[in-house]
């Protein structure tokens, strides 16, 4: 079997390293959003993972759309569908945040419509400053009490420096993967990547961290790929279906990098090991590459995006949108002004949670491709 | 940056809309009666004038509200007074000030709908609540090709970015839009809210400052706030401050201020009295008061005209109770509409009373619900001030879990004898709309009373229409409630 392989066994909602993490009598939390410390939860020896939906069927979301509404984001009325189907029974709780009005909606939904015997929710600040920065480490203090409270454990500055190290290796690790494909010839394709780290999010991270490890390794020594179209960036929100990617690259386009909720803005920043623990990942999780929840920190985000299309050489960009998301389309409508006036090809896709009308996508993305062939 | 976006402006849509805008005003003013001709000549001669290109819009709605303030009933006359009341006379004033501020060299700041002017009028800043340009729109269909424009330019669509904003962006992109000196939001009660203002901020390169409403109570014995609470939000209001200083020449000043939170106070208290004489049975004032009431504070909080609106509202509110004179005669059903009113239909709470003996008498909005504070020392005023943001209507029901709603309104309903609640939901509205569902099957546990939800686009006439709306309504009551 190889690495990927291995990798890819980690994927499902449920899958054997959640199983094997439960049958050694340890606890498991799903989380919603990157703004969530995983440190302080792996820290408490407690198994954090993301909570995705895949196996929600577009259209097919009944208790989603009775309460979420059918006009909330797809991806919190699968989350809705699936809880409310018990299909995260694996999860001894859920922690979420206010990162957008439907996700903390989705929150209160779950605790009232499909409750888990813990639920946790952390308030992030919506803009960064020296006054919510104290505020947000006050937040995640009182989160960790919380996680010691209830789960009667000891979240010492050991541990929580020991997290620290872990999951820093891991974004090292996909620094690294990442750095790769800024060759020409990139050896792995965007698909793949996205793959890796879902899985990360899936899985006890020290152990991931080894398989990520070998897969660098044998990363280095592969051939590239040098059949491609052009070069593509993905910038959006919480997109974890790699389908959704292998639709673009079977037509040429190979994803080289993004800024994505599973990808850059989750992994880029590192949190300063030499400090006190909980200020340090108080301050990495506030100040990292922000989301558009951030207010004021679009320029940022900007030079970030400009900074990987130079980087990357990026030939176009596909903005992908969740339908009725409402943070992506401002931030979006901002962005392709600044690619316009930079002269850089951009596709903007608005899509639901779960792959669907693939064929529509696939019509526009082969044009985009041929726009993106004409322009070299 | 704002002398050169208003110098570029092309006038062809505004001037294609204002006309619309204007024969729209003139309908309704052919149906109005004159209560007071020498106010009115008075506020007439005022509106005239050169107020700037970027002020077209905002001098027409000047123009069609002091129409409007002819007019013997409806939506800014609820006592039927026979003189200009104080409540439209502050709002007359506080479409005078961007002009005559603009002349004065007095920096215009622009804010939002959960944000009072206070400490705005306490460092002699004019404030610009941006809703009343969507809110007024609406009421004369005048928002559509707004929203029009912005759907085709590819900024949001109806269920996905509020219009309560959206139009801003138009007008903005189209060289319409009033250009503030300075911008001000906040992180709640909704992404839309900050993201429109972002955007706004982003076309108009205008200085703009944001402030975080935390999403949490601390402690769990406390209801809506602790002292950790209260000192982040005061802390952020010094912060805010040092920029207004930093970014006018206008010095802060801590007399002035207490001054003016004492002001405010006064005014909050008026409206706590107003809030208790709406448990009357029959309600004494008619379904869109509370609009008012709430629109006095958040558009003129801190000034001496709001003290004397809200005095008015209670005095009138006050007065009817005492004669025992209903809003509606024969009050048959009490309404609660724990949601904003459909801003396009301004008939709607007009019809529901006439049809069916029937008074909304609290609205999300309406529902002012900040309570006054001590302000004998700074510190206790900062408070206040942080209090006017944490508890301001839909903010403080809002901004944390779906409990804190839930409860409000399961108390509203029984302390004020409703009979049913009616839910308009706005579709954009993600952060209530997601609540609806849950909290109509809470109501019926807990009291027993029905709840009617339908969708809805509070600025936009053309996704549900009058008729429709109608239509659902009478059903509800005719069939389920009476």
């Amino acid at each position: 079997m190889t690495v990927m392989e291995k990798l890819s066994q980690a994927i499902p909602l449920a899958n054997p390293w959640i199983n094997n993490w439960r049958n050694e009598g340890k606890n498991v939390l799903g989380y919603f959003c990157t703004y969530i410390p995983e440190e302080i939860i792996y820290a408490a020896d407690i198994l954090p993972v993301r909570v995705r939906a895949r196996t929600c069927s577009a259209g097919d979301t009944p208790m989603g759309d009775a309460y979420m509404t059918p006009t909330a984001c797809s991806f919190t009325r699968c989350c809705l569908e699936l809880a409310n189907q018990n299909q995260y029974d694996f999860l001894d709780g859920i922690v979420s945040c206010n990162s957008c009005d439907q996700i903390r909606r989705l929150y209160d939904n779950i605790r009232f419509k499909a409750p888990f015997p813990y639920h946790y929710i952390i308030g992030v600040p919506g803009c960064v400053s020296d006054t919510t920065h104290e505020w947000f480490k006050h937040e995640i203090s009182k989160f960790k009490e919380s996680l010691e409270k209830n789960f009667k454990v000891s979240i010492s500055d050991e541990k929580l420096k020991k997290a620290i190290r872990v999951y820093n290796k891991s974004r090292e690790l996909l620094k690294e993967i990442y750095n790769l494909r800024k060759h020409d010839n990139p050896p792995i394709t965007g698909t793949e990547m996205l793959n890796i780290i879902s899985a990360g999010m899936s899985m006890p991270r020290d152990q991931f961290n080894y398989l990520l490890s070998q897969q660098l390794q044998e990363l280095k020594e592969k051939e590239g790929i040098s059949d491609y179209r052009a070069r593509i960036m993905i910038v959006g929100s919480m997109l974890d279906d790699p389908e959704y990617l292998k639709v673009i690259e079977d037509l040429g386009g190979l994803v080289v990098v993004d800024s994505q909720c599973l990808g850059t803005r989750y992994f880029w920043d590192l949190i300063d090991e030499n400090k006190n623990p909980m200020d340090a990942i108080g301050e990495r999780y506030l100040s990292k590459i922000a989301c558009p929840r951030m207010a004021g920190k679009y320029p940022e985000r900007v030079d970030f995006m400009m900074k990987l299309i130079k980087e990357f050489n990026v030939d176009g960009v596909i903005f992908q949108r969740i339908k009725f998301c409402i943070l992506w389309w401002a931030e979006i409508f901002m962005l392709r002004n600044k690619l316009k006036d930079e002269g850089i090809p951009f596709l903007e896709l608005e899509r639901e949670y779960v792959l669907s009308g693939a064929g529509a996508m696939k019509t526009r993305v082969e044009a985009f491709m041929e726009i993106l062939e004409a322009n070299k | 940056m704002v002398n050169e976006f208003i110098q570029t402006a092309d006038f062809k849509f505004i001037k294609n809309n204002l006309s619309i805008l204007v024969q729209s005003l003139l309908k309704l003013l052919q149906s109005c009666e004159i209560m007071d001709k020498e106010l009115l000549d008075k506020y007439t001669k005022l509106g005239r004038g050169n107020w700037g290109k970027d002020l077209a819009i905002w001098k027409t709605m000047y123009k069609g509200f002091l129409g409007m303030a002819k007019s013997e009933r409806g939506f800014l006359n609820p006592g039927k007074s026979e003189e200009l009341n104080p409540f439209i006379e502050m709002l007359l004033n506080a479409f005078l000030e961007i002009p005559k501020a603009r002349k004065e060299g007095i920096p215009v700041i622009m804010h939002p709908f959960n944000y009072e002017p206070e400490l705005f009028f306490a460092m002699n800043l004019a404030p610009l609540m941006q809703e009343i340009l969507s809110v007024g729109l609406a009421f004369v269909h005048m928002n559509e090709p707004y929203i029009d424009y912005i759907n085709n330019i590819g900024y949001g669509d109806n269920p996905t970015i509020c219009n309560a904003q959206r139009p801003l962006i138009s007008m903005a992109m189209q060289k319409a839009a009033p250009i503030p000196d300075l911008l001000f939001y906040l992180s709640t009660p909704c992404n839309s809210l900050a993201a429109s203002y972002q955007v706004f901020q982003g076309l108009t390169g205008i200085p703009s400052y944001n402030i975080d409403v935390p999403y949490w109570a601390y402690e769990e014995a406390s209801e809506y706030y602790d002292e950790k609470t209260m000192q982040y939000m005061i802390n952020q209001s010094k912060n805010f401050i040092t920029w207004l200083e930093n970014n006018t020449k206008h010095k802060f000043e801590e007399q002035k201020f207490q001054q003016t939170m004492e002001i405010t106070n006064e005014a909050r208290e008026y409206t706590l009295e107003f809030n208790e004489l709406l448990k009357a049975v029959p309600c004494p004032m008619p379904s869109i008061t509370g609009f008012g009431v709430f629109l006095t504070m958040v558009a003129r909080g801190g000034s001496p005209e709001a003290v004397k609106a809200t005095k008015w509202f209670r005095d009138t509110a006050a007065e009817n109770v005492k004669k025992g004179i209903g809003a509606v005669p024969d009050e048959k059903i009490r309404i609660a509409w724990p949601y904003t009113h459909v801003f396009f239909d301004i008939n709607l709470l007009n019809w529901i009373e006439q049809t069916f003996n029937a008074v909304v008498v609290m609205d999300l909005l309406g529902h002012y619900k900040v309570l006054p504070q001590d302000t004998s020392t700074i510190e206790n005023c900062f408070k206040s001030l942080a209090l006017g943001t944490l508890d301001a209507s839909m903010v403080g029901k809002c901004r944390g879990p779906l409990e804190y709603y839930l409860n409000y309104l399961i108390d509203y309903v029984k302390d004020y004898k409703i009979d049913c609640v009616i839910m308009p939901m706005h579709f954009a509205c993600k952060h209530v709309y997601t609540m609806a569902r849950i909290a109509s099957e809470a109501i019926r546990e807990e009291t027993g009373i029905p709840t009617l939800i339908f969708g809805v686009d509070s600025y936009d006439s053309r996704e549900v229409t009058s008729e429709e709306l109608k239509s659902k309504i009478s059903d509800f009551l005719t069939h389920i409630v009476l």
